[in-house]
Parts: C-alpha cells; sequence; structure tokens
C-alpha cells in the first residue's frame, strides 16, 4: 500500500499531452483519486488537465465539486503508474496490484474551482514526493492563487497524516529518519519559502539530497532531482512572467511523455511502503518494471468469462491416466510434424540419438537395458535349492542331477530368474512323466 | 560451438561440399532427398524382416529393427482384431469385427473404443501409407502446397458408414464411444450431425468429456452464420462443461480462441475475457492462444497505424519463456507476429520477437522450412524498410544463407535499401549472391540492378566492377552458363552499355552497339550521345560517323542533331560528310 504525499501542481500542460493512467481496482477499494494538475495559470485556467486514477472507473464524486474534464474513465492503456506531473518527477504513483486496502486516501481537493487546481493527496511516504512539494512552495507563493495557499496548508496537514500513518506501516521503512528529516526540511522550506529564483533554493537542495540520501544509488537520485526541481523552477519563472510561449517552450522541453518521468519514477518507486513486505525493489529496468505492470493489467485483468471456476487441489482428483488412443498418437504425430525438429548441430544430434535409443547413455552404464533385473535380488538366482524341495526325489541320482543343474543354473547370469524357475519345472515334469521308467530301475527313491 | 555458426549451412547437409544447398530449391530437393532416402530403408528392413534377424546391439535398439507391418494372427479373435487395430488397417479391423459378432463372441469394451477411434479418424477409410516410396515426408516438406490441397480434400464423412453401423449395434454406448464419433464428425466435416449426436448423448444424460467439447467448439462456426450466434453456442458449450464438471483444458480455450477469430468484431472482447479466463483457471497460454487473439485484433489488411499496444503487451508477457510445442498452430504465431510488426513498421518489436525466437528452444517453433521462410523474408523486409544499411548488412550476413534463402522481393528489398543509403558499391557483391541464390534468371530483378547501377556515373573504380558486373550480366543473357536465356530488353542493354562506356571499355561498347542491330532494339538518345562523346573523346571521327549512320539506321529522332554535332566536333574527311 503506498502513500504518496502528493502534491501535484502541475506547471499547465495540454490535455493531450499528459499520459493517464488508470489502474482498475477491485471493486471494494473505495479510494478514488484525482490528480489534477492545477492548471496553473493563467491562461490555461480553463483547462486543468487532470490525472485521474480511480478505482474500477468510477467516477469520483464530485466532492470538491471542481469541474473534472477528463477526470473519468481515461482508461488508457498505458503504465499503470501516474506520471505525476513532469515537475516533480517523483510523482510516481505505484499503483495496481498492491493497493487492495481500502485505505482512505485522502484527497484534499486544493484546487478550488477557478483555478481548477486540484491536488490530490495520496499517502506514499516519498520523501520525494516531499521534494516536489518543495517546489510547489515556491510556485504557490508565485501564483498566490488559492489553490497555492492551500496546498501549503495541507502540505503540512499532509505531513502530520503521514506521520501518523506511518505507524500503520507494517513494512519495513527504508529511513524514516531519513524521511523525518526531510519533512522538517521541508517545513522549513515552506515557512520561509522565497523562491522566484533561477537557481534553487539552497534549501531545496538540501531537501534532496536529505531525500537522496534514502535512495540506494545516491547521487543520481541527488542529480536527477535537482535537475527536476531545476525544470519546475524554469517553469514557474515562465509562469510568473506570463510568458505563455516560453511555457509552451519549456514543457516541450520537459519533454512531458513517457521517458522523462519514468526515469525519474525509479528512485520514487524503489521507496515503496506496501505491505507485501518488499521494500526496496530491485533496480530493474524501467521499461521492464513498466512493461510488466502493463501487462498485467491488460491483458489479464479483463473481465473474466465467469463461466468456469478454479479447482482447488483438493477438489479436483487427477483423473486416471488413461490409454493413450489412436487421436492422442495422431496429435503427437501432428505436433511433431509442424515443428521443426531438425538438429542444428551435432549435440543436438547425439541428443536425438539418444532419445531414439540408438546412442547409449553417457556414463556408460554397464546395466543398461536390464532394468527389470535390477529389481530382482541376487539371492533369488543363486540359492535355488527350494525348488528342488517339492517333486523330486530327495535322494539318488535324480537328486544327484538336479543339484548339479541347480548349481549350473546359479552360475548363469544371463537367464532370468524366471527362466531358471521354468527349467527346473520343465525338469520336474520330465521326471514325474518317467516315474514308472525310474522305479523299474529301483533308482527312483522317495 | 553452441550459437549458430552464420557461414555455415544447416547442419543436416553436412557432409560434402558440394551438396551444400545454396538456393531455396536446392534446400529442398536435398531434404527431401535425406528423408526419402531413410524412408527407402525403412521400407526395405519393413519388407525383408528375413534379413535381419540378428540383434547385434546389446542394449536392444528397437527402432532399428523391423516392425511388424504383416498380420500374423489370421484366426478370429479378438486379439486379431486388436493387432488389426494398431495396424491401423481400417477395412481389415471392421471385417474382424464383423465376423466376431456373427460368431457371436463379445467384443470388450476396450476394444470397441479402439476400433471406434480408428474408424472414425480415418473417417472409414486407409491411413495414407507410411514408408512407402511416397513418403510422408514429402507431404511434410512439400509441406504448404499439399497441406492446402489436403485441407481442401479433407475427406469427407459418409453417411451411414461403418462407425455409425458400429455404433448403432452397439448395446450400450458410453461416452467414449460418442466421443469417437463426436470427434470423427467434426474433424471430417459433418458438424451438424456431430451437434446431433451431442444432443443425443445429452438426452441420454451422459456427460460428456473434454475432448467432446473441444471438438464441439471448434466446429461451432460451422453450424452458425452470424457472428453473436456463433458466441452464443460457444458459450452454452461452455456453460454446459462446467454443469458436468468438465475441466477445461488449454486446447479447449484454443479452440475458443480459434472460433473467435471467425465472429468478427466480438472477437476482440472475448478473447480478452477468454484471457482472462486461462489465467484465473491456471492455464498458461500457449503461443497458439496468443497467435489467435492478436488475429483478432490485427487484421490482416485493414490499416492499425501504429498501435502495437497488444503485441507489445503479449511479447513483454513472453519475453524470455521458452516454450514446447502444445498445440499445431504455435507454429503459426511468429510469422503472423511477425506479419504484424511490418505491417506497423515496428522494428522494435520485430527485434523482440527475433530474441524471443533466439530463447531457449523457441527455433524449433518457427515450423517448417515454409514458415520459416515466410517468418524471416519478413523480418528482413521489416529491416530493409526501417534500419540503416549497415544494419541491413550485418543481418544480412547473419541470416543468409544459413537460416534462410531470400526470394525475389527480399533481394529487391535489399537493392532499394542499398539504393537508399547510397551503398550502391556493394552492388557487384550483391549481384554475386543473386547468382548463387540462382535468381540469376529472373528479370525484373536483373532489370532493377542495372538500372540501379547505370544511373549515376560513379567513381573510377567503382565504375570498373559496375562493368565488370555488367559483362557478367551480359554472359546470363546470352544464355553462356547454359541457364535459360532471358530476352534482352531496351533498358536493359541500354545499361550495359552505358555502363561499359563508362568504365571506357569502349570496344565492348560497340559490340553491344551491334547487339542491338541484332535483336531488334533501340537504343535510347542518352546512349547515343554518350557514345558520341566518347567518340569525341577518343578522336575517333569514323566511329562517329558509324554511330551517326546507326541512328539513322534506327531513325531515332535525334540524328540529324547528331549528325550535326558531329560535323561540328569533328574534322571529317570529305567522305565522311
Amino acid at each position: 500500500m503506498y502513500r504518496c504525499v502528493f502534491r501535484a501542481v502541475c506547471p499547465v500542460r495540454q490535455p493531450a499531452a499528459h499520459v493517464f493512467e488508470t489502474c482498475v481496482l477491485p471493486a471494494r477499494c473505495v479510494q478514488v483519486f484525482r490528480v489534477a494538475d492545477g492548471g496553473g495559470a493563467k491562461a490555461l485556467s480553463t483547462t486543468s488537465t487532470s490525472f485521474c486514477e480511480k478505482s474500477d472507473g468510477v467516477t469520483p464524486p464530485e466532492r470538491d465539486g471542481k469541474r473534472s474534464e477528463d477526470k473519468d474513465s481515461h482508461l488508457s492503456e498505458t503504465a499503470n503508474s501516474v506520471e505525476g506531473k513532469t515537475d516533480d518527477g517523483s510523482k510516481v504513483i505505484r499503483m495496481a496490484e498492491q493497493r487492495e486496502d481500502s485505505a482512505v486516501l485522502k484527497t484534499s481537493e486544493g484546487g478550488a474551482a477557478p483555478q481548477g487546481g486540484v491536488t490530490v493527496e495520496q499517502e506514499v511516504g516519498k520523501p520525494t514526493q516531499v521534494k516536489g512539494d518543495v517546489a510547489k512552495s515556491g510556485k504557490e507563493s508565485l501564483l498566490g492563487l488559492l489553490g497555492a495557499m492551500k496546498v501549503e496548508v495541507t502540505n503540512k496537514k499532509k505531513l502530520k497524516n503521514l506521520k501518523a500513518k506511518q505507524r500503520y506501516e507494517p513494512a519495513v521503512k527504508p529511513n524514516p529518519a531519513a524521511l523525518e528529516s526531510t519533512i522538517s526540511m521541508f517545513q522549513k522550506a515552506t515557512a520561509e519559502s522565497s523562491a522566484h529564483s533561477e537557481t534553487l533554493d539552497p534549501d531545496l537542495v538540501a531537501a534532496a539530497s536529505a531525500a537522496a540520501s534514502t535512495l540506494p544509488n545516491q547521487s543520481q537520485a541527488e542529480s536527477e532531482l535537482l535537475r527536476q526541481l531545476r525544470r519546475h523552477e524554469a517553469v514557474t519563472e515562465a509562469q510568473r512572467k506570463g510568458d505563455m510561449s516560453n511555457l509552451g517552450v519549456i514543457i516541450a522541453d520537459m519533454k512531458v511523455g513517457r521517458r522523462p518521468n519514468r526515469q525519474n519514477a525509479r528512485p520514487a518507486n524503489q521507496i515503496r511502503f506496501d505491505d507485501d513486505g518488499q521494500g526496496y525493489t530491485h533496480d530493474r529496468s524501467i521499461t521492464a518494471e513498466l512493461d510488466g505492470v502493463r501487462r498485467r493489467r491488460n491483458l489479464f485483468s479483463g473481465k473474466r468469462l465467469g463461466i468456469f471456476s478454479p479447482t482447488t487441489d483438493e477438489d479436483k482428483t487427477p483423473p486416471p491416466p488413461a490409454k493413450p488412443t489412436i487421436w492422442d498418437v495422431d496429435f503427437a504425430n501432428h505436433l511433431v510434424l509442424s515443428t521443426n525438429q531438425m538438429p542444428r548441430n551435432g549435440f543436438e544430434e547425439m541428443i536425438q540419438w539418444t532419445r531414439e535409443g540408438k546412442l547409449w547413455q553417457y556414463p556408460v552404464n554397464n546395466e543398461a537395458g536390464l532394468e527389470e533385473e535390477a529389481s530382482v535380488p541376487f539371492h533369488e538366482h543363486v540359492f535355488l535349492e527350494k525348488h528342488l524341495e517339492e517333486g523330486f526325489p530327495s535322494q539318488g541320482p535324480v537328486r544327484h542331477f538336479m543339484e548339479l543343474v541347480v548349481s549350473g543354473l546359479s552360475k548363469n547370469p544371463y537367464v532370468t530368474v524366471q527362466q531358471k524357475k521354468e527349467h527346473i519345472a520343465w525338469f520336474r515334469d520330465y521326471f514325474q512323466q518317467k516315474t514308472d521308467i525310474l522305479q523299474e530301475a529301483d533308482v527312483y527313491l522317495n | 560451438t553452441e550459437a549458430i555458426d552464420p557461414t555455415a549451412y544447416k547442419y543436416q547437409f553436412q557432409d560434402d561440399p558440394y551438396l551444400a544447398p545454396r538456393t531455396s530449391a536446392e534446400f529442398k530437393l536435398f531434404s527431401l532427398s535425406q528423408e526419402s532416402g531413410r524412408s527407402a530403408a525403412k521400407y526395405f528392413i519393413n519388407s525383408n524382416p528375413k534379413f535381419f534377424t540378428k540383434d547385434f546391439a546389446e542394449p536392444h535398439i528397437p527402432c532399428l529393427m523391423p516392425e511388424k507391418v504383416s498380420l500374423l494372427l489370421e484366426e478370429v479373435s479378438e486379439e486379431a482384431l486388436k493387432e488389426r487395430i494398431s495396424l491401423r488397417k481400417v477395412k481389415a479391423a471392421v471385417d474382424m469385427y464383423d465376423q466376431l459378432l456373427q460368431a457371436g463372441t463379445g467384443v470388450s469394451m476396450e476394444t470397441t473404443h479402439d476400433l471406434l477411434d480408428l474408424i472414425c479418424l480415418y473417417s472409414d477409410r486407409e491411413p495414407v501409407q507410411e514408408g512407402g516410396p511416397e513418403t510422408e515426408d514429402v507431404v511434410r516438406q512439400e509441406g504448404w502446397r499439399i497441406r492446402r490441397a489436403s485441407d481442401f480434400l479433407k475427406t469427407i464423412w459418409r453417411e451411414n458408414n461403418n462407425a455409425e453401423r458400429i455404433f448403432n449395434l452397439l448395446p450400450e454406448r458410453d461416452t467414449h464411444c460418442y466421443s469417437a464419433l463426436i470427434r470423427g464428425m467434426i474433424r471430417h466435416g459433418a458438424y451438424v450431425k456431430a451437434f446431433d449426436m451431442y444432443t443425443d448423448m445429452l438426452n441420454n444424460r451422459m456427460t460428456a468429456d473434454v475432448r467432446i467439447f473441444n471438438a464441439l467448439i471448434s466446429g461451432a462456426p460451422e453450424v452458425r452464420e452470424k457472428y453473436n450466434e456463433r458466441w452464443d453456442l460457444i458459450a452454452e458449450l461452455l456453460n454446459q462443461m462446467n454443469q458436468q464438471k468438465v475441466q477445461p483444458n488449454l486446447l479447449t480455450f484454443n479452440s475458443v480462441l480459434k472460433a473467435l477469430r471467425r465472429c468478427g468484431s466480438l472477437a476482440r472482447t472475448q478473447a480478452l475475457h477468454t484471457l482472462s479466463e486461462m489465467k484465473a483457471l491456471g492455464i498458461a497460454p500457449s503461443l497458439a492462444s496468443f497467435d489467435h487473439t492478436l488475429a483478432a485484433f490485427y487484421k490482416a489488411a485493414s490499416p492499425t497505424q501504429g498501435q502495437t499496444d497488444l503485441l507489445q503487451e503479449v511479447m513483454s508477457e513472453l519475453a524470455g519463456s521458452s516454450f514446447t510445442c502444445q498445440d499445431p498452430d504455435d507454429v503459426l504465431f511468429f510469422s503472423n507476429v511477425m506479419r504484424i510488426c511490418l505491417d506497423n513498421k515496428d522494428i522494435e518489436l520485430a527485434y523482440r520477437v527475433q530474441s524471443l525466437v533466439e530463447a531457449g528452444e523457441n527455433w524449433r517453433l518457427l515450423g517448417d522450412s515454409h514458415q520459416q521462410t515466410i517468418y524471416y523474408g519478413r523480418f528482413f523486409s521489416l529491416l530493409c524498410m526501417m534500419e540503416h544499411i549497415d544494419v541491413v548488412l550485418k543481418w544480412y550476413r547473419k541470416l543468409i544463407p544459413s537460416l534462410y534463402y531470400p526470394n525475389v522481393q527480399g533481394m529487391r528489398d535489399l537493392l532499394q535499401a542499398l539504393d537508399t543509403d547510397s551503398r550502391l558499391d556493394l552492388l557487384p557483391t550483391i549481384w554475386k549472391d543473386i547468382q548463387l541464390l540462382g535468381h540469376a534468371n529472373k528479370s525484373e530483378l536483373i532489370e532493377e540492378l542495372l538500372a540501379l547501377m547505370a544511373r549515376e556515373t560513379h567513381s573510377p573504380e567503382v565504375q570498373e566492377s559496375f562493368a565488370v558486373c555488367a559483362l557478367d550480366v551480359k554472359s546470363v543473357f546470352n544464355g553462356d552458363r547454359g541457364t535459360l536465356s532471358l530476352e534482352w530488353s531496351t533498358s536493359a542493354l541500354c545499361h550495359i552499355t552505358s555502363l561499359l562506356l563508362r568504365a571506357k571499355r569502349t570496344q565492348e561498347a560497340w559490340e553491344m552497339l551491334q547487339l542491338f542491330k541484332a535483336k531488334n532494339r533501340v537504343p535510347s538518345e542518352e546512349l547515343m550521345n554518350e557514345f558520341l562523346l566518347e567518340c569525341h573523346a577518343a578522336g575517333a571521327p569514323d566511329r562517329a560517323v558509324e554511330l551517326v549512320q546507326l541512328s539513322a539506321a534506327f531513325c531515332l529522332p535525334a540524328t540529324p542533331r547528331l549528325a550535326q554535332q558531329t560535323l561540328k566536333d569533328f574534322d571529317l574527311t570529305d567522305e565522311q560528310r
């Protein structure tokens, strides 16, 4: 479960330019986020673009009565993470699968109607999110609109809530200490936000480094954060000066869209407070990550046919293995014919021959081909006298003869036990038949 | 080495370098001959078992020993029936069965099942003889041609054939019997009857098994006309399956998806739903499922510019995993995916597909040689279209000729790519490859090659190589190499001549001019100009006069101008005037 402190005050952006993420959450998740870009501004106040994440496409209730165009149902097929407006870069909200709890996330609508700036907070304990807020603070004072003021206010509220909510986090928190320090720094920055400078606020820089210290790749994250901050500053400058074209240029420069955000999203993603105990995720490549997320969302997350229900293992008894019918043989034949079975090199050819039985199995097993013999204990081969107990006279030449036969058989390794028994049985029958001759010769002593 | 050696030809042919296949025709021929050799050997062993009685091998190698192909048991008994069934002699088995029934001896249920299976599989006909001189591998290797034909000539389920007769004679019929009949009917085209039999079965309160359902689902599009009706039927079948507590398997869902391809616009949503269902039940979709789903989304001719989202997701899903073939349609996956990439001009995706092919054992799933050719052909044309020439050449060396013999279209794509990136100096090497691949007798290819060469003037050494190439082409035209001689065309003649001229091979160029006359082709005006310039440079006025005479003979409109120029540029003797 993520908590993100999320401030979205974004420079103006064309509605078309932003990336929407929607995550389709299970129905029971009742939280609704509205992430709206604070239209900043001036001329573009009418175009407040909003990022919506909705659960199951439920239209967020117009609690704040703010108009949200394209809020709803922009279920696009893009990556799951909300690309926060570019200005923070770190505002990626990793939605989706982990969010099953119905924790209420607050949506504070800072932006009232005129500006349409809506700030949505989601608690994500990302210090980088907090970072972003610092930038906002500069902007707030710049804009001087209600959204700005509210942002500041709610920021503080958020922070408190963040701290409060932190105790709900069961998972390992990467660096609460760092978080605290970041928060405090943030507060400091908020309090004395001066802004309007091309160079970054030293506090911002300090906060950025604090945030970055929590991340694994510190220097990179730090530089990224600082870069983002600079960008934000540039945008706020432009806005302040009311230079719309510049803004457009800057926005274009920001390359609103996938790559940079995703790039910056990585540090944010790595500090996730989620319940499944993962803590830090691995440093995967962003595309793979987002691919995974996208895939899970779109290919398999559609509605099911709902016809079958998955059986548990206890329920289904494995069907008795049926004798391979001619249909199965035919199917297997068809499969083999349709794929390419030719060996590509000598090794594969040898593998194929070994499977067919044309080649010995290496390392050479002396007893290959004699598997059933392996289960016959040796004493049945050797001690064959017990077969002489019935059917044969216990003394005399017949017995003598049979003992010789048995001793010969016991030394014979080539014949199976069954064959030996049959051998002896044959002799038994033979001597039974010739009983009268033997008695005549006075040999048959029983 | 474990990796594929791109400079070597296929392992199966590595015996004698003379027998290395260089063109696709040779490849087919050689592989067919290998297979036919093997089957001929098998045939000999099987038909003369008396020569192969002594068993040297320790342990015993069963597959090298003669198989039993002739009947041993002649008496009327169940054993004999089983033997006939195992030897797949349909008619003999049926006769034996009838004899047994007449004799009054019962036949066990199991044997009856097997008998019914046999009859239904072959639809009461004898199976194709295996191991005969016309090998089944011919069927396999000739692959696409014969397979298409046999698709159309599928055996028809005749009315009142033995299967039905025996079935009706059975005192009690169980699921297996029904399943044999239904599957046979679906396989051989009697769809309506199959459904009737299924309702019959339901009326007798029997539960069907999963194979019956698979067959019925695959036959569903044939018995209904409209899309939504088809889908309704399929859904109904699935519901009944659930009611009868029959667990679906992979093939069930694959048949659903395959049937969905014929359900028009419904296919998209329902296909996704089916995939989610599969996931929920824990059945991993195979390549065929993805193939059918993608086919529902990406129709062959409709323009879906740039929307490869679904395909990208599928690729991410599949990335890195190795598959075994679980469904005969798995092999169509790769070529279809490559077609989608080609249509959408998405080279990144194509690379991902290629890496999937190279992962694990997936190369086996490229199918037989025809499917492979299609796949690599599409991949190569996409490369030629989208990538820089160096990359194209890298892949060219990698794929050809170890994996793929390009056809004429592929070579033309390559020529185009060369042209786009202005690497026309590579043309002579490509020409050699063309000759190797056996495309040297394709006139349009040669035309294009010559046109590319002759279009602009290049640096001297390039020109020289072009000229050599041109002479080569000329010999091809003349049929010097014993190949079919092509008809000379005007453009070819012109191009060759101009190439020779530019490389300063005037003598040959003059011979070419004579050829013009011989073959009744008219040289172009630029050619005449070039010649004139050449004569001027060489200072051969009589040649120039000859030229003018020639052009007059051809009634070229440029004749007067040529004459004037000649007069102007040369000091002609009076006679020549």
